[in-house]
């Protein structure tokens, strides 16, 4: 830590003007001369084969430029790991679920598209289908995926530490089965493309996606084009929350008809479309057994949970490791053993959604601990501070906690939502909530992972920055460019944001797993640094000095504690451009190739670096007539290490928190018993609106990480980790009844309350 | 289907389009007039990305039939500053952290100036109220509420 | 299955009620008059509903306004929207149950252009400024080219969608007594969240009371979204005549008002849930309009 003077500062972001003057364009506002639009036609129903499609009608309507199935792609499956290529463009054989794109429609205008999907005929047969785990794992259940053999797409079993000892060395134990529902994404802005091919045949992709990397690869892949064929440049995106990483339908389609029509194709969904099926979160089972002594010191935990992701693997299989991987953190664990399952159904893919499957896995253990402090009479705090884990610990599964300001948060949170006032007395039907969680600061999911960033010095001293990834809302741009602006001593508003092209920019491996501000950080200051050091060199000769005896600040470059013996910044950059015909380019890359690319399955390494933490007090009430609950307010204390900028990781946490708050209160997506959505219209599906959040308030607790950019961890995703258990246990604060499945309805707190009056 | 002649003042200024008469104003805008600073998603007014005023009243412009917008004022985001003069609105929009992915910001914003237009001294249960047709994922509103409320105070100031 | 682009259909802006009823007779069957269009445009999206020919009503003059007299009746034009009422003084002052409604109605951007005509005439079962109007004793004005008529709130609704509405009729106005002296109500909606939802609930009552303002001489009882259509329950209503006010007697017109419903189970909420929260929503409503008495 030190005095910085552009970083921990809440600077405006770099996109707000564009953004709150209407002027961002997101890619459903994009066009191109001679655009075509495209629409998607979809399956009614959730598992069929499909028999024959029928285009012939529909391509003869006037205005109708190109019509496509799954056929006219190369029938190249793709997916996140090698051994988990389950996924084609369109589908070809048969659907897989309900709303699943059949074919697809360019057309002169958006009517006519709508029109000709009309003229479409699709014989299906239809299918058994497969809704729940256990549907998945029958015996005799239908396959779901025709790429496996099994329904079960992906497991994760380990076993750390002694749990056997664990277990005898426990005063008490306590078994519970927990369980959480579907739920969206979310995100406001619907999926959207608009790709075109240029007149030497390469694609060009601008769609609302989250990391380029991802999206390009799988195209390449399943279109069967070179990685040089396909160049992705990244408009605004509105939301994505890791619901926008993969390909769609939208995407292939989009570029298909592009290729087949030699035209610009855009596709833009409606928001239905995309509550039907699109990427939704996992439902949940799981069952945890948690062994304390007296004082409330975890002992060993022993965790089994199935994972029902839909008909493709995706993330899955790192979602069902995560959820095992991640127990082990924030409480000091001893002993662990882990199973879990991944299986395939026919309800819409899950990919993973903001805080992936720690929100779960902490729901469950934090919802436990709680009933254990009950048990045991130990305060909810303190049970908490007592497990919390310290700076340099090591988790039974090999993860390493190098900075830990958990005691802190804890501390923080308590005293904000006035919790030793509550003990003494508060209003009936009140209750406060804890729950603490700890989130990477971007995995290490393979060799490949990796982030870069590119800074181009331009002639009047300005930088423009380009860097592999995306801004979705988080601040990525703004917090990158506040780092160069400090490791360069040039002022903020000198950095100027470039745009995110693939052909300019470099790999990074995606927007995702709170890595971005670590990972593409650290390459900011590496870039900053190498540009640094070129324009040493030019200054040091101007001043005939030790190049390493230069500091960098307020747009000059001077001799260390000498202030008067330097130049102007602009002056070594016109040196080099106008006396030596030098550029001046800033490369940096960072990986953490220092931590371990850990086997899903059997899960031993450590994961990440800076692994932030969160304390989460939620103060609610519980209307016990109508079974309702109002959330109050909400108190984080949260561990990111340095904030970079204070205010939007203010905004990360509320914003992580009410929407978490959605999926513990309000929101289900629900399917008949044949697999059809039953809600898929926001009508319907309850996001929390401005009356549902409550009121927030967030304590920084500022430690340094030693691999962090300025010491700083990522921050976007703790929040939503730990506002689960907060909730379930603020309502058992409050009325006494704990829900342990998903979503924590009225009706569930009411059969509850009725079920405990009859005790 | 045949087309019909209509005027519309938007942002001021009086456009005359040929439209067919199914065609709803946030389709116009986008469309016809080129205005994409207001969005379009579940297009059945759920969302409030689509809002824009009419006659200093906020409206879902997916449910207005741009036939139905003739004769009317229609303010969209792209009216609401003046050259580089940001409204006060968004200024504290900016300065509080109200803005993350910004697919909601023009609808919230919309809905902000109509409601500080009528309340200007407003409470902050008053501002969700006002709020809550629009659906934000990313800030958890809070930001937006302060925005709001400080926006308010600003505008007080002027007048 | 998923929403589209607005369908074809020829447009007609009338400027006056006999202009409107002579397109509707002329295109008979295959017209649809409209408002705010907040229902009629998203069921038309969907290709549920495919008029030929829509008639907006939005240019007619005689179909706008609040007018009242103390002494006799509130009129309030088809056309008002719910953002109009939510903003009038006099419905807060003197017609509170109705007031009650559109706060909680939709958002704020569909307030503007949903009209109280539109929100009867859409006739669902959960509409909310159904079950205010019947406890108002409110009726509403059919015009047709064949003459008026009158039918009370109460007797409006047919069934989920369907009122006594003909196609070739236009509801113009809402009229409602004015409320008797010693006289108050509330409106309560249960909702899964805090805005922007249909109610899974909806209690309107309306008291009257005696000059000390404790026995209650007079009660109506409307509930909405637990049957086919928003009704009143004369038997809850019972429970409450002549009576001091208090939580029992609120809960238990309550029971009564539960049992005289046929709520359905739906994703919303289910059936027993439902009759489980008329009794404590009419308890609630009932101890809110006391309360407001003063």
């Amino acid at each position: 830590m030190g005095e910085y003077s552009v970083v921990g500062k809440s600077v405006e972001r770099t996109d707000g003007r564009v953004k709150v003057t209407g002027k961002a364009k997101y890619a459903g506002d994009l066009v191109a001369p001679g655009m075509l639009h495209g629409k998607l036609l979809r399956s009614p129903l959730a598992h069929a084969k499909i028999l024959n499609v029928d285009t012939n009608r529909a391509k003869a309507l006037p205005g109708v430029i190109g019509v496509i199935t799954g056929k006219d792609f190369p029938g190249i499956p793709y997916g996140t790991r090698p051994d988990t290529r389950d996924q084609l463009p369109m589908p070809i054989t048969k659907v897989h679920h309900f709303g699943e794109g059949v074919a697809a429609v360019a057309a002169m205008d958006e009517d006519t598209a709508e029109e000709a999907l009309d003229l479409i005929k699709v014989d299906y047969e239809e299918l058994p289908v497969v809704l729940t785990a256990e549907d998945a794992l029958k015996p005799d259940a239908p396959l779901v995926n025709e790429f496996s053999k099994s329904n079960l797409a992906y497991f994760s079993d380990f076993n750390f530490g002694d749990i056997e000892k664990g277990f005898k060395e426990a005063d008490y134990i306590r078994e519970e089965k927990f369980s959480s529902q579907r739920v969206t994404v979310g995100f406001i802005e619907p999926h959207a493309c608009l790709a075109e091919v240029d007149p030497t045949g390469r694609v060009l992709l601008q769609g609302s996606k989250q990391s380029p990397y991802i999206t390009w690869r799988h195209m390449c892949r399943a279109l069967d084009i070179p990685l040089s064929g396909m160049r992705i440049v990244n408009p605004f995106v509105g939301g994505a929350f890791s619901g926008k990483h993969d390909p769609f339908d939208v995407d292939f389609a989009a570029a298909k008809l592009a290729q087949i029509t030699g035209r610009p194709v855009k596709i833009v969904l409606n928001y239905d479309e995309v509550l039907a099926a699109y990427r939704q979160r996992n439902a949940m089972d799981a069952r945890l057994k948690i062994g304390v002594r007296k004082n409330g010191a975890i002992t060993a935990l022993r965790a089994e949970c199935i994972l029902e992701g839909g008909p493709i693997c995706g993330i899955g299989p790192f979602n069902v490791y995560y959820f095992g991987a991640f127990l082990n953190i924030p409480y000091k664990i001893p002993a662990i053993e882990y199973h879990g399952k991944l299986v395939y159904s026919n309800r819409a893919p899950c990919g993973t959604v903001r805080g992936q499957e720690i929100t779960l896995a902490q729901f469950a253990l934090d919802s436990l601990l709680h009933m254990v402090a009950e048990d045991l009479h130990i305060d909810q705090v303190e049970i908490r501070t007592i497990n919390a884990v310290t700076d340099h610990w090591r988790t039974a599964n090999g993860m390493m906690v190098d900075v830990s300001g958990l005691p802190k948060c804890i501390e923080k949170s308590a005293e904000k939502i006035k919790w030793q006032e509550s003990r003494k007395g508060r209003p009936k039907g009140r209750g406060i909530g804890f729950s603490c969680a700890s989130h990477p600061s971007g995995p290490r999911l393979g060799g490949h992972f990796g982030s870069s960033v590119i800074l181009k010095l331009v002639e009047d001293g300005k930088v423009v920055l380009t860097h592999g990834g995306t801004e979705i809302g988080q601040g990525a741009n703004t917090v990158f460019c506040q780092m160069a602006a400090e490791v360069l001593g040039l002022p903020f508003e000198d950095i100027i944001q470039g745009v995110s092209d693939s052909d300019t920019a470099i790999l990074d491996s995606g927007m995702f797993g709170d890595r971005c501000t670590y990972w593409d950080g650290n390459a900011t200051i590496l870039a900053a640094k190498d540009l640094k050091r070129q324009l040493a060199e030019i200054a040091a000769k101007e001043l005939k000095a030790d190049p390493e005896e230069l500091e960098f600040k307020s747009k000059r470059i001077f001799t260390k504690g000498n202030p008067e013996k330097g130049i102007d910044f602009l002056l070594a950059v016109r040196r080099a451009y106008y006396d030596q015909g030098t550029p001046l380019y800033g490369r940096g890359y960072w990986a953490a190739t220092d931590i371990d690319i850990v086997d899903w399955k059997t899960g031993k390494g450590n994961l990440a670096h800076g692994l932030d933490f969160i304390a989460t007090a939620i103060e609610l009430e519980v209307d016990k007539e109508t079974g309702k609950v109002t959330l109050i307010k909400a108190a984080h204390g949260d561990d990111a290490g340095q904030p970079i900028n204070p205010l939007l990781l203010e905004g990360q946490v509320n914003g992580g928190s009410t929407h978490l708050a959605g999926q513990a209160l309000l929101e289900e997506s629900l399917y008949d018993e044949k697999g059809r959505a039953l809600n898929f219209t926001w009508r319907d599906y309850k996001q929390p609106t401005s009356m549902d959040a409550p009121e927030y308030v967030v304590e920084h607790v500022h430690t340094h990480d030693p691999y962090g950019p300025f010491g700083a961890k990522g921050a976007g995703e703790a929040s939503s980790c730990s506002t689960m258990a907060a909730i379930a246990n603020g309502v058992c604060d409050a009325v006494g009844v704990r829900i342990k499945d998903l979503p924590i309805t009225p009706e569930k707190i009411l059969k509850a309350l009725k079920e405990k009056e009859a005790k | 289907m045949k087309q019909e002649e209509i005027l519309l003042k938007v942002n001021g200024t009086n456009y005359r389009l040929s439209i067919e008469p199914r065609r709803t104003l946030v389709e116009v805008l986008r469309e016809n007039l080129g205005l994409t600073g207001t969005k379009k998603s579940c297009n059945e007014g759920d969302c409030g990305a689509c809002t824009v005023l009419m006659d200093g009243r906020p409206v879902a412009s997916c449910l207005v039939l741009a036939m139905d917008a003739q004769g009317r004022e229609i303010l969209t985001i792209e009216g609401l500053s003046e050259g580089q003069k940001l409204h006060p609105i968004q200024e504290a929009f900016l300065k509080h952290g109200a803005i993350q992915c910004g697919f909601c910001t023009p609808g919230m914003v919309m809905s902000a100036k109509a409601f500080l237009d009528q309340n200007p001294e407003p409470t902050t249960v008053e501002i969700r109220k006002a709020i809550s047709g629009n659906l934000c994922r990313c800030t958890g509103y809070q930001h937006i509420v302060d925005s709001i409320m400080a926006a308010s105070k600003m505008m007080q100031k002027k007048s | 299955m998923f929403i589209k682009r607005l369908p074809k259909f020829e447009y007609h802006a009338p400027t006056s009620l006999p202009e409107a009823l002579d397109l509707l007779a002329k295109y008979d069957g295959k017209a649809r008059v409209f408002a705010g269009g907040t229902d009629l445009l998203v069921s038309m999206k969907k290709r549920e509903i495919l008029p030929e020919h829509l008639i907006s009503l939005k240019g007619i003059a005689e179909l706008k306004g609040v007018h009242y007299d103390e002494k006799v009746e509130m009129r309030i034009g088809a056309l008002v929207t719910l953002g109009e009422i939510e903003h009038s003084k006099i419905i807060q002052d003197d017609f509170c149950v109705l007031w009650d409604a559109v706060q909680v109605m939709a958002s704020p951007q569909i307030r503007s252009l949903g009209t109280i005509g539109g929100n009867l005439c859409s006739a669902a079962p959960s509409a909310d400024t159904a079950p205010p109007l019947i406890v108002l004793d409110a009726s509403v004005e059919i015009i047709s080219t064949k003459g008026k008529r009158k039918v009370l709130v109460e007797n409006f609704f047919k069934g989920p969608g369907e009122s006594v509405l003909n196609p070739d009729e236009i509801l113009t106005h809402i009229f409602i007594p004015y409320p008797l002296k010693k006289s108050s109500g509330a409106y309560f909606k249960l909702m899964r969240r805090a805005a922007m939802d249909l109610a899974q609930v909806g209690v309107a009552v309306c008291l009257s009371f005696d000059s000390e303002k404790r026995v209650c001489r007079g009660a109506r009882i409307a509930l909405g979204a637990v049957g086919s259509t928003p009704i009143r329950v004369s038997k809850a209503e019972q429970i409450l005549l002549n009576k001091e006010m208090s939580e029992t007697v609120g809960k238990e017109a309550g029971k009564i008002a539960a049992q005289e419903a046929s709520p359905r189970s739906s994703i919303r909420a289910s059936k027993e849930y439902r009759r489980e929260m008329i009794e404590v929503l009419t308890k609630r409503a009932v101890m809110a309009a006391y309360r407001r008495m003063g």
